[in-house]
């Protein structure tokens, strides 16, 4: 699971004006431009380097966040079969913030680093999984409609210039798919059950609508630092062109299910091809990534307790006479 | 606070709320991962992971690299007895024209076989005049 | 053969998979580190699994309810699981104290399983060893290593390891049936199993600082086989069922 094409970034004015060497920087643009990978290795600018770690390790937290939201109900899952796979997921979701750490570590950033900036605040992570998941249907809404959001964003940056973030997203979008299988399965189970089971399922349709619009990140016409990150195949596709195809597959497919989005506005305009919608709150969304959404102090807690409570287990087997080396590849 | 997670709920959040900043190799070494799928084939890379030592790197590479889909043995490297070359200096591994002898194509001898028939040919015709 | 004898084995064996897989499950996504959560979770999973297959196993071969309601509609006094897969989770050391002393018992009786007469559980068990291997050397790294490293952890494990003899003796509590089923060759009882398990597990704290409780002043903490509990036990079961049980006959 991942959180949309936004990137948090509050230093990006301050190093906007770091001069490349422009020879190097025309190779390592024609390599882009011919289609090639860049590996960790390579010479690279330094706003890219920045970029990329600070997108992967983003990525990184919201997946180790994300397990959190969803992990709510590891315990109370109803039956053999979803408890296991709820807890598989969930452990997917870890493996994934494994990989894609490592990932943004052959870029020179240690895990420690990432994890002490996610846990101060520094560094961000998908604003979506500062929302609470309130019910077993909150469970089935996450898996379908936010691992779909994932898969397009994903999919688009897994065709980007990074080679190691590449790897890393091509195992993750295969777990992904399967993951928005299993999401699926339990959203149709309960749009086709009980009037319980149904109205669970609403409530949370509308309490995630919000969150699920904001996903992709702030209007293009808003958003800024997406022209350069597009050249070097950081960033892949506009939050706007996201949003679109993620409306484009999804909300037939609930609408179908006689399921309904709560935003009456929600319509497919024939002439353009493209979705129309209300505007969502993008002042929530600030305001929510800043700090003071529902959960925001809950995950960053727990994942206090996380890097404290396992501190003496990797005290005692902590070697003092190690020497920093990032992972290769 | 109460979470809407039992399990939270246990957790003394409260204890561990002003968690210490983690030094560097708290998450310990890295180690680089090959998986072989089947057996006969080879050992491929798929990526690294923070161990304590070799041993706790198989355990955990197992379950992260190998908890689904086929594997029959497992090799673990730590990262940094890994020695590898500049991508830099890629063109090294460019391909040269001069070195055609290293190569099937180097060895051509269709050419020569159907020159030689050809003569043999001919000359049969000039005995035969 | 008597099927009251092999079944009332396969629940206590179900009984201890599914409520330590929960116990275990709960660390999923906040273990100490990123590679031991994904580790320790296959673990969990894996047990779980194994309930499920030995609840299969009552369902299909011998009449009882199918796996979901066996496992998520019984009440607590139904339950015939050892009072130390119950206790909750602790801290790390205590998990995986637990986790080492369970699985080198379970290792021991799908062994013992394997060459059982009844056949479903003997072919299972040729299923899950390979599984349980990966459990046992997952145990047993983790106790050798933190065994033989800090003060403060040698003293956590040896701590956690103190608490946890009675209740791990608990495991072999004799069930109604020991003789019946040894006769019948389904399974070699509880008293062998134990004998095997002390030889295993010491085997291991003897290659750490740690050192092994006295067993022969121990108490195990018994009841669990014939449905007492722990206070423990009632609130995990309304806990898992929560959902299950805001309607036993919908499809989830």
């Amino acid at each position: 699971m991942y959180g949309g094409g936004y990137i948090y970034d509050p230093e990006k004015k301050d190093q906007a004006n770091i001069v490349e060497d422009p020879e190097k920087l025309a190779q390592f643009e024609a390599k882009i431009d011919s289609g090639e990978k860049i590996e960790p290795s390579d010479w690279m600018p330094f706003e890219y380097r920045r970029q990329l770690i600070r997108m992967i390790e983003q990525h990184a937290h919201s997946e180790i966040i994300g397990a959190l939201p969803e992990g709510t109900w590891i315990t109370r899952a109803p039956g053999f079969k979803r408890k296991m796979a709820l807890i598989a997921k969930v452990q997917d979701e870890i493996g994934h913030g494994q990989l894609l750490y490592a990932a943004a570590e052959t870029l020179g950033k240690p895990r420690e680093q990432m994890l002490n900036d996610l846990m101060s605040g520094k560094s961000k992570y998908s604003n979506v999984f500062n929302y609470p998941a309130k019910t077993w249907a909150d469970v089935t809404v996450i898996g379908f409609l936010i691992d779909a959001g994932a898969i397009i964003n994903q999919l688009a940056n897994s065709k980007g210039s990074y080679a190691p973030y590449c790897r890393a997203l091509k195992r993750i979008c295969a777990e992904e798919s399967f993951h928005l299988k299993q999401g699926y399965e339990g959203f149709v189970y309960l749009a086709t059950g009980t009037p319980t089971q149904r109205a669970m399922l609403q409530d949370a349709v509308n309490r995630w609508w919000p969150p699920i619009m904001h996903f992709f990140g702030p209007a293009d016409k808003v958003s800024v630092h997406t022209e350069k990150l597009m050249r070097w195949q950081v960033k892949m596709d506009t939050n706007d062109n996201m949003r679109n195809e993620f409306l484009e597959q999804y909300v037939p497919k609930i609408w179908e299910l006689g399921i309904t989005v709560p935003d009456p506005n929600l319509r497919k305009n024939s002439e353009t091809g493209r979705w129309e919608y209300t505007e969502p709150d993008w002042e929530e969304f600030f305001r929510v990534i800043n700090g003071h959404g529902p959960c925001n102090k809950e995950r960053l807690d727990v994942r206090k307790w996380v890097e404290e409570s396992g501190r003496w287990v990797r005290q005692a087997l902590f070697k003092t006479n190690e020497m920093y080396k990032m992972p290769l590849a | 606070m109460s979470s809407l997670d039992p399990r939270i709920n246990r957790l003394d959040l409260v204890k561990t709320a002003n968690a210490e900043t983690i030094s560097q190799h708290q998450h310990w070494e890295t180690y680089e991962v090959f998986v072989q799928a089947k057996r006969g084939g080879h050992h491929t890379h798929v990526g690294s992971l923070h161990a304590a030592d070799h041993d706790m790197a198989l355990i955990f590479a197992k379950e992260q690299f190998a908890r689904r889909g086929q594997c029959h043995n497992l090799w673990v490297v730590k990262t940094s007895d890994v020695f590898a070359l500049d991508t830099e200096d890629a063109d090294m591994f460019a391909e040269n024209n001069e070195k055609k002898y290293r190569n099937p194509g180097g060895f051509k001898v269709s050419d020569k076989i159907t020159a030689y028939k050809k003569s043999r040919k001919q000359d049969q015709t000039d005995n035969n005049d | 053969m008597n099927t009251d004898a092999i079944k009332e084995l396969i629940y206590k064996m179900g009984d201890d998979a599914l409520i330590l897989g929960h116990r275990n499950s709960e660390w999923t996504g906040i273990a100490p580190t990123l590679e031991e959560d994904i580790s320790f979770s296959s673990i969990a999973q894996d047990q779980i699994g194994h309930a499920l297959a030995l609840y299969t196993i009552l369902h299909e071969s011998l009449g009882e309810p199918n796996p979901d309601m066996i496992g998520f509609a019984r009440k607590e006094a139904a339950f015939k699981c050892s009072h130390l897969a119950e206790l909750p989770g602790g801290e790390y050391d205590f998990s995986l104290i637990r986790h080492f002393l369970f699985d080198h018992a379970e290792m021991l009786r799908y062994r013992a399983l394997a060459e059982s007469s009844y056949k479903p559980l003997a072919q299972l068990a040729g299923k899950i060893i390979g599984e349980l291997k990966y459990h046992i050397l997952h145990a047993n790294t983790w106790v050798r290593q933190l065994g033989n490293s800090t003060e403060e952890a040698k003293a956590r494990l040896q701590s956690s390891l103190n608490v946890l003899m009675p209740y791990a003796l608990g495991m072999f509590e004799p069930g109604p049936f020991e003789q019946t089923l040894e006769q019948e060759g389904v399974f070699i009882g509880e008293a062998a199993l134990q004998t095997q398990w002390l030889v295993s597990i010491e085997a291991v704290i003897g290659q750490t600082a740690l050192q092994m409780p006295d067993i022969k002043t121990l108490t195990p903490v018994f009841g669990g086989r014939y449905g007492y509990h722990t206070e423990y036990l009632n609130p995990l079961l309304d806990e898992m069922t929560e959902v299950f049980r805001i309607d036993e006959s919908a499809e989830w």
